[in-house]
């Protein structure tokens, strides 16, 4: 193999032979290095929450990535590539630009298919929604689909007072019949206050940056059909697979979800509500 | 108990019930490493194979696995080189048997080759003028490129992902598979041909010899061609069993029907390439040695039926079905077609193999039947065991179909 080796021979095959060898070999060996180079430097240097929300939206099922303008009807069908971070969007501007929005056919409901919809406030994708007051601080909340989905908690993880939450983040965790859920953070910013839920909000965060942002995040003629859709992949989740599709006959949405169907997959059910692969 | 090990939105069997499924694997896996510790430890008398019958089961089985995990390579050379994107939806499945297949392979040239504690020899002396030499080597890149392309499967289970040092690794490798993919496309090619060229090369077998292209043998090229047509329809095939063991959809019929479609276009090819072989080596090749082809056919067992099994019935056969779209998008024809497929490539193997060395090619010759011996089987089914083990449990906690969670919320 090696020239102080016995039996080694200078010969053209040998030297074509091992140098191919040796070249596969240091291919190989040389990846592997950058590889684990780029790890450390990425670990060191990357925004981990970013990184694995990153990952994340990578591995969610394409139905989970539809972009907002499709509840706008300026597309029929489109799918986000881009984390659901309309601000850096390139493409954002240039849809608003080329296809009006359809708001026509939409009222603006405060109750839509059972679930509240509030329109002083912006909606996460991960279902949370937001809402700021005079003083510059955010109130992060739990939609009405999330809350009623989810029903009676077991308890939270909120992060410390003081400690930054990144969007799409982890914002807080839910526990639930022994699952965790992870709650997406909607802004960047630090942890204000927390609160369990009794008065309808869990975290206040102050933004990081002065002027914030939102255009990331759903407005109410986007909400109506982004919770219609979400229902809808909702009901046929919860439908007993033997029936198939049934024709909805009204009523209001049960309290808890989980509670009323407990032995439905809630692993996975969550995981899509929650944007969690 | 393990829930929070598996995928999120895909389900799978109780724990109790994967237990009694892997039970029976486990005992014939432990069977077979007895069986190996004793060729090991008592020697290859342990075996019926002797110096005139020297490949017997084991490199057959070898041969086979090789063929049939040649999915990997391919599948990995057309999503990451070719960007045949739809292919994604099968290439962990198939790195995890491309894995098992080369692993299994060299585990037991470990035992066949008797002296595992000197292996490193074949790469500190190399005969670079033996096809073995090459095989060897190329065999041993390959499964390290091989390992190196689980690693990221194995990082994205749920638990593993939740630590961020190997989030960040999987992802950082993950951006680089395609380098592997190319080196392991690379040296599946000269693999699969040296293997090819080991029998081509010969001269004292004329069932087995080949007249060169270049400097390798004809066998060569077909041996890569063939590997390369049977992988895809491999991976359809097991998808398909995993499937119907699961009771789960696990990719879209789409994606059945283009691998079926790749190995078609592929084995009509090698058929092509193959009768052509066949032609010359009956016209040419055979006689120039002092044989008519037909001698080699008069042995009972071994008859033209068998050449007609492999090259029509497993070869044109199949070939034609997975070509046409109306029988290809019924399942029943697919996967008919892909058993065919792979079945005509196993019986290569076993001619190459088993009755290359059967036949006799001296006047004082005798045509030798072989049996291979209680150890010999034992050790094979142990690496089929193996393959089960790895498959199932791999199947269990880590993502093999990332289709599998949206089929199964529709």
């Amino acid at each position: 193999m090696f020239p102080w080796v016995y039996g080694f021979a200078w010969t053209t095959g040998n030297v074509i032979f091992l140098g191919i060898f040796f070249f596969i070999v240091a291919i190989i060996g040389t990846t592997l290095v950058v590889s684990i180079f780029r790890t450390v430097r990425a670990y060191k240097l990357h925004d981990i929450e970013a990184f694995r929300w990153e990952v994340d939206f990578h591995d969610l099922p394409p139905q989970l990535r539809t972009c907002r303008h499709e509840f706008t009807g300026e597309f029929k069908q489109r799918s986000c590539d881009n984390g659901f971070d309309c601000r850096s969007c390139a493409t954002q501007n240039k849809l608003i630009r080329h296809h009006s929005v359809n708001t026509d056919a939409i009222e603006l409901p405060i109750h839509a298919y059972g679930f509240t919809i509030p329109t002083d406030r912006l909606y996460h994708r991960g279902h949370t929604w937001v809402q700021g007051d005079s003083f510059g601080i955010y109130t992060i909340g739990l939609d009405d689909f999330a809350t009623r989905l989810i029903g009676t908690f077991d308890g939270f993880v909120f992060p410390e007072i003081g400690s930054q939450v990144q969007m799409n983040g982890n914002a807080w965790i839910v526990k639930k019949g022994g699952m965790d859920l992870r709650i997406l953070s909607p802004l960047d910013g630090e942890v204000v206050a927390t609160n369990d839920g009794s008065d309808g909000w869990y975290l206040k965060i102050r933004p990081t940056t002065a002027k914030v942002d939102t255009k990331h995040l759903l407005r109410e003629h986007e909400v109506a059909v982004w919770f219609q859709r979400e229902f809808e992949r909702l009901q046929h989740r919860l439908s007993d697979s033997k029936i198939g599709y049934t024709l909805a006959d009204g009523g209001i949405p049960v309290q808890d979800f989980v509670k009323a169907y407990p032995e439905r997959n809630w692993d996975a059910i969550l995981g899509d509500v929650f944007l969690e692969a | 108990m393990d829930r929070q090990f598996i995928q999120r939105g895909v389900t799978r069997i109780s724990m109790k019930k994967f237990l009694v499924w892997i039970m029976p694997w486990i005992v014939i896996l432990m069977i077979g490493v007895y069986a190996a510790f004793l060729c090991l430890y008592q020697g290859l008398n342990q075996t019926n194979m002797d110096n005139r019958f020297a490949f017997g089961l084991w490199i057959y089985l070898d041969l086979t696995v090789i063929a049939l995990g040649a999915g990997a390579f391919f599948t990995g050379f057309l999503l990451y080189i070719l960007k045949r994107k739809e292919l994604k939806a099968v290439i962990n499945s198939a790195v995890v048997i491309g894995f098992i297949c080369y692993s299994g392979a060299v585990g037991v040239l470990m035992v066949d080759v008797g002296q595992p504690i000197r292996s490193w020899f074949t790469f500190w002396h190399p005969n670079i003028n033996s096809m073995l030499t090459e095989v060897t080597f190329c065999f041993t890149c390959y499964l390290i490129v091989l390992a190196i392309e689980y690693v990221p499967v194995i990082l994205k289970n749920r638990k593993i992902k939740q630590f961020s040092s190997m989030l960040v690794f999987e992802h950082e490798l993950h951006k680089l598979i395609v380098v592997f993919a190319g080196v392991g496309t690379f040296l599946s090619f000269f693999h699969q041909g040296s293997l090819g060229g080991l029998y081509g090369v010969l001269v004292g077998r004329p069932f087995a010899f080949r007249p060169a292209l270049g400097i390798w043998p004809t066998t060569f090229f077909l041996f890569i061609l063939s590997a390369a047509a049977v992988g895809p329809s491999f991976i359809l095939l097991t998808t398909w069993i995993v499937s119907k063991i699961s009771g789960k959809q696990l990719v879209k019929q789409e994606i059945m029907q283009s691998l079926g479609k790749i190995s078609g276009n592929l084995l009509i090819f090698y058929v092509l390439l193959k009768t052509v072989d066949t032609i010359v080596w009956i016209n040419s090749t055979s006689p120039s040695l002092g044989f008519s082809a037909a001698t080699f056919y008069r042995q009972e067992e071994f008859g033209t039926w068998i050449m007609f099994t492999e090259i029509v019935l497993c070869g044109l056969v199949p070939a034609l079905i997975l070509l046409n779209n109306k029988l290809r998008s019924r399942t029943g024809w697919l996967i008919t077609a892909s058993v065919m497929a792979c079945s005509g490539i196993v019986l290569n193997r076993f001619v190459m193999t088993i009755q290359t060395l059967a036949l006799p090619t001296l006047p004082f010759d005798q045509f030798l039947s072989y049996t291979p011996s209680w150890q010999e089987v034992a050790t094979f089914l142990a690496v089929i065991a193996y393959g089960v083990l790895v498959y199932s449990f791999s199947y269990r906690y880590l993502t093999l179909f990332p289709q599998e969670r949206e089929l199964q919320s529709m």
